[in-house]
């Protein structure tokens, strides 16, 4: 016998045993890999999309992302060590065999070492190649053209996932080659079983609930394998469902929430659709770079202003000078107390951008602002858009700007310096927006404001109130009109919601593949216990009680894990990944439905294995 | 003749064929058996002559390929698993040769857990363990799991088990095939005790003292009943 022979003749033999943990590896290479390639894809995707979105709702999907690549990473490399681990671990009596049959342990140590190294190069050969295919037929169907992935991920994944097998593998060959024959033969040995501790001659539970339980605190390692392997599962679920949906409400609420629901505009015609054109380019419509906002036909009348705010439909005035500027970054010094060393913060980066003069006392809107929004107090404070924050005020280490923090500079325009406050997210010329206050902007340009936004009283019926102000500004100044927003504040929230509805793919996927890692893992286990599930059947048990056995050990280690997953893939999600989220009680019952529909799946995925074994015949079971 | 009362076991052309890949294997060929209530047989025949499969068609664990079967009055010819279950549970206590205990039980539960499917009240499944770790002398190992015993502690227990729910047919597949003659004694002695209690026991044996103490022994060859001996 070859030394080489007798470990591919074995593999070849136990055909099930073999092509189910090669199965069990191809999967979780196969869905790892796909996942990091339609995730880089993702990310790839919107990171390329400058001038759609913001930046700092960018950064949001982004760091969303990644996140999830390093879960569905940790899933993988997770799955695949228990896989190898479980598979060696039940060779434990073989390894007696042939011990006690007179085998050296160098020579067998090498038989079950060739066995592991062979199913773990395959399946992670396999699992490259179908990760590279489903990357292939996904990518063709979800994006509109194909590009060629990432192949830096698939050596990374390989190498790491060959590792991991091989390290997790070996740790039961080296365990049995210090035993001795007769302690490997021993069923005390077997994997996972512990000796019992006493118990009361027949507990007054259910038969099926001790059976299945007993197996699963007998099986203590297994069990615990399998317990932390699907808790980590359900911390990539919650994260990425919970995640995904509380991001998509909390992101979709900032850009809603810019400009109050039912606001309309009143400027003159070609201001109203520059606005409109402005908060447009949030979902990909392009500025007109002609536009001069400094025209003084812009103007709106005094007399509109006063005459609107006496208007009982109008709950709130909210006038707007709306410029183009070119406006510079201008740093600022800290001071390291402990070391007494002072660094410069920022440097003096330019950019053009559209400014915004306010009055914080009537604002027709709400930003997500981190640092504070302006109040009536301020007279040279400036909020600006997180797109400005990202390229001004970022670390650029290539011009050799190592500290950097948009709260702690200013911004200078005309001639004019403004302290930073607040960044806020803001669909307005995507982020690349400042607000100052409107009487500070007045004074330093001479201008009037060239925008109106107002908020109609609820109570009212908005048609008629439209109709009224529209004659009562025309009657002024002709060139005045109405420009009711929510079709464009909807274009931007539905792009939104697109953009996650594609990030959410990453989830479902991810459901998919756990579950059928899972699948892979149960007919491990399955076949570990069909032995025992064959003889309660041969006593007399029916077919469904060994259902019902498995159903409850699914049940056990599928809530325990539930409950440890989803509380810390919730704190995760709401501690790491999101600012401020909007939770909402119907965000809780969409979160809660999905993950429920998850664990459902998961766990008729686990009892195909137990159906199979019911549906068998006992005699094929214990041959 | 087939709802007589007084016959346990009833065959007729019994056939068992199994196909392996291309190739079919008869193992039974036209068994015709006739096995009156409370009598002890062994069953005996070199190995592959198909005992153990004639045994577990008996027990309703196979299937034959044709023929008819009756045990305890029942065609178990065309019944489906759910009622082979149930009459494999009340009707039959089967002892296989590698014991075949549930690992993840205890002894005593061993010995209960076929009670527990017919729903007996628990202090009565209590009693009734009890009484069968006493006879089969286990009773200060009832709370020892399998692994902890030698083999002949436990096939005693499976012969505990097989008796738990009083079946009217023990069947018993080479019970002393796995042990040395002090264990195989203590076997026949349980054996013995079933035989005194009037219970009918087919044993597939290649063991001259169980031989020894059956009513009838039936010789099979190749598959073919060779022939009975009272």
């Amino acid at each position: 016998m070859s030394s080489s022979g007798f470990p591919i003749n074995d593999l070849l033999r136990r055909k099930f045993q073999t092509s189910l943990t090669i199965a069990t590896l191809t999967l979780s290479v196969a869905s790892t890999l796909f996942l990091l390639l339609f995730s880089n894809r993702l990310g790839h995707g919107i990171a390329s999309s400058s001038g759609i979105l913001t930046q700092g709702l960018g950064i949001v999907f982004s760091q969303f992302i990644l996140f999830l690549g390093v879960l569905i990473f940790i899933v993988g490399a997770v799955i695949t060590a228990f896989t190898t681990f479980l598979m060696m671990a039940q060779r434990t009596r073989d390894f007696g065999l042939i011990k006690a049959a007179g085998c050296p342990n160098n020579l067998v140590s090498g038989y079950f070492m060739t066995e592991l190294l062979t199913t773990s190069f395959v399946g992670c050969i396999l699992g490259i190649a179908i990760g590279f295919l489903m990357d292939y037929v996904v990518a063709n169907l979800v994006f509109s053209s194909y590009q060629l992935p990432n192949v830096l991920f698939a050596p990374l994944v390989f190498i790491v996932f060959l590792v991991l097998a091989i390290v997790f593998g070996l740790q039961p060959i080296l365990k049995a080659t210090k035993m001795s024959p007769v302690e490997a033969l021993s069923p005390v040995k077997y994997y996972g079983l512990s000796a019992g501790k006493k118990n009361k001659t027949v507990s007054r539970l259910g038969l099926t609930w001790r059976i299945a339980s007993r197996s699963l605190f007998r099986r203590q390692s297994a069990t615990i394998r399998i317990v932390i392997l699907l808790s980590i599962v359900f911390i990539l679920l919650t994260v990425s469902v919970a995640g995904g949906i509380i991001a998509r409400d909390t992101t979709t609420s900032w850009v809603q929430n810019t400009v109050n629901k039912d606001s309309i505009a009143i400027a003159d015609n070609s201001m109203g659709n520059q606005f409109k054109l402005l908060l447009s380019t949030f979902s990909g419509a392009t500025d007109t770079e002609s536009f001069n906002y400094s025209d003084s036909n812009l103007a709106i009348p005094q007399e509109v202003i006063n005459q609107l705010s006496a208007l009982s439909s109008v709950s709130l005035v909210d006038s707007r000078l709306i410029l183009k500027e070119h406006v510079q970054e201008v740093s600022n010094f800290t001071v390291d107390y402990t070391t007494q060393t002072t660094y410069s913060v920022g440097d003096s980066r330019q950019d053009d951008a559209i400014v915004i003069g306010v009055n914080p006392e009537n604002l027709a809107g709400t930003w997500f602002t981190q640092g504070r929004f302006l109040t009536q107090n301020d007279d040279l404070n400036a909020v600006i858009g997180d797109s400005i924050a990202n390229t001004m005020y970022s670390v650029d280490r290539s011009k050799g700007i190592v500290v950097s923090n948009a709260l702690v500079e200013s911004i200078a325009f005309q001639n004019n310096t403004f302290n930073i406050v607040g960044v806020c997210t803001d669909p307005i010329n995507n982020g690349l927006v400042v607000y100052v206050p409107l009487e500070s902007l007045m004074n330093i340009t001479g201008y009037s404001p060239n925008l109106l936004l107002l908020t109609l009283n609820n109570s009212t019926d908005s048609s008629a109130s439209i109709t009224q102000i529209k004659t009562l500004i025309q009657s002024i100044d002709p060139n005045l009109n109405v420009f009711p927003l929510n079709s464009v504040i909807e274009k931007n929230t539905n792009f939104l919601a697109s953009t996650w509805q594609t990030i959410m793919l990453v989830p479902i996927f991810t459901l998919a593949s756990a579950a059928l890692c899972l699948l892979g893992y149960m007919m491990l286990t399955v076949d570990e216990q069909h032995q025992e599930f064959a003889i309660i059947r041969a006593i007399g048990a029916k077919p469904k009680i060994v259902m019902f056995i498995f159903a409850i050990q699914s049940l056990v280690v599928l809530f325990s894990s539930v409950g440890i997953g989803i509380s810390l893939g919730t704190i995760i999600t709401l501690l790491i990944l999101m600012q401020q989220p909007l939770v909402t009680s119907f965000t809780i019952l969409e979160i809660t439905g999905l993950l429920f529909a998850a664990v459902i799946v998961m766990f008729i995925f686990s009892l195909y294995p137990a159906f199979r074994l019911s549906k068998a015949s006992i005699l094929k079971i214990i041959s | 003749m087939l709802k007589n009362e007084n016959i346990m076991v009833y065959t007729e052309a019994l056939e068992k064929i199994y196909q392996i890949g291309e190739e079919k294997i008869q193992v039974l060929k036209d068994i015709n058996l006739s096995i009156p209530t409370a009598k002890f047989i062994a069953l005996c025949g070199p190995s592959g002559s198909g005992k153990t499969t004639l045994l577990n068609i008996i027990g309703g664990i196979d299937r034959p390929t044709s023929g008819k079967i009756l045990v305890a009055g029942q065609d178990l010819t065309l019944k489906d698993e759910d009622f082979l279950s149930d009459f494999r549970c009340l009707n039959v206590g089967f002892v296989f040769q590698a014991y075949n205990l549930v690992s993840t039980l205890t002894m005593a539960e061993n010995v209960a857990f076929p009670m527990e499917w017919t729903r007996k009240p628990e202090q009565e499944i209590e009693k009734r363990v009890d009484e069968l770790l006493e006879m089969i002398g286990l009773q200060h190992r009832a709370n020892h799991f399998p692994s902890q015993l030698s083999g002949g502690e436990q096939q005693r227990v499976a012969f505990a088990r097989a008796l738990a729910n009083d079946p009217q047919l023990v069947l018993a597949d080479e019970p002393t095939g796995n042990l040395d003659d002090k264990n195989g004694q203590k076997i026949v002695q349980v054996l013995q005790l079933l035989k005194d209690q009037a219970k009918t026991v087919i044993v597939s044996t290649h063991d001259t003292k169980i031989r020894a103490i059956a009513d009838q022994v039936f010789y099979l060859d190749e598959g073919r009943l060779a022939s009975e001996n009272e």
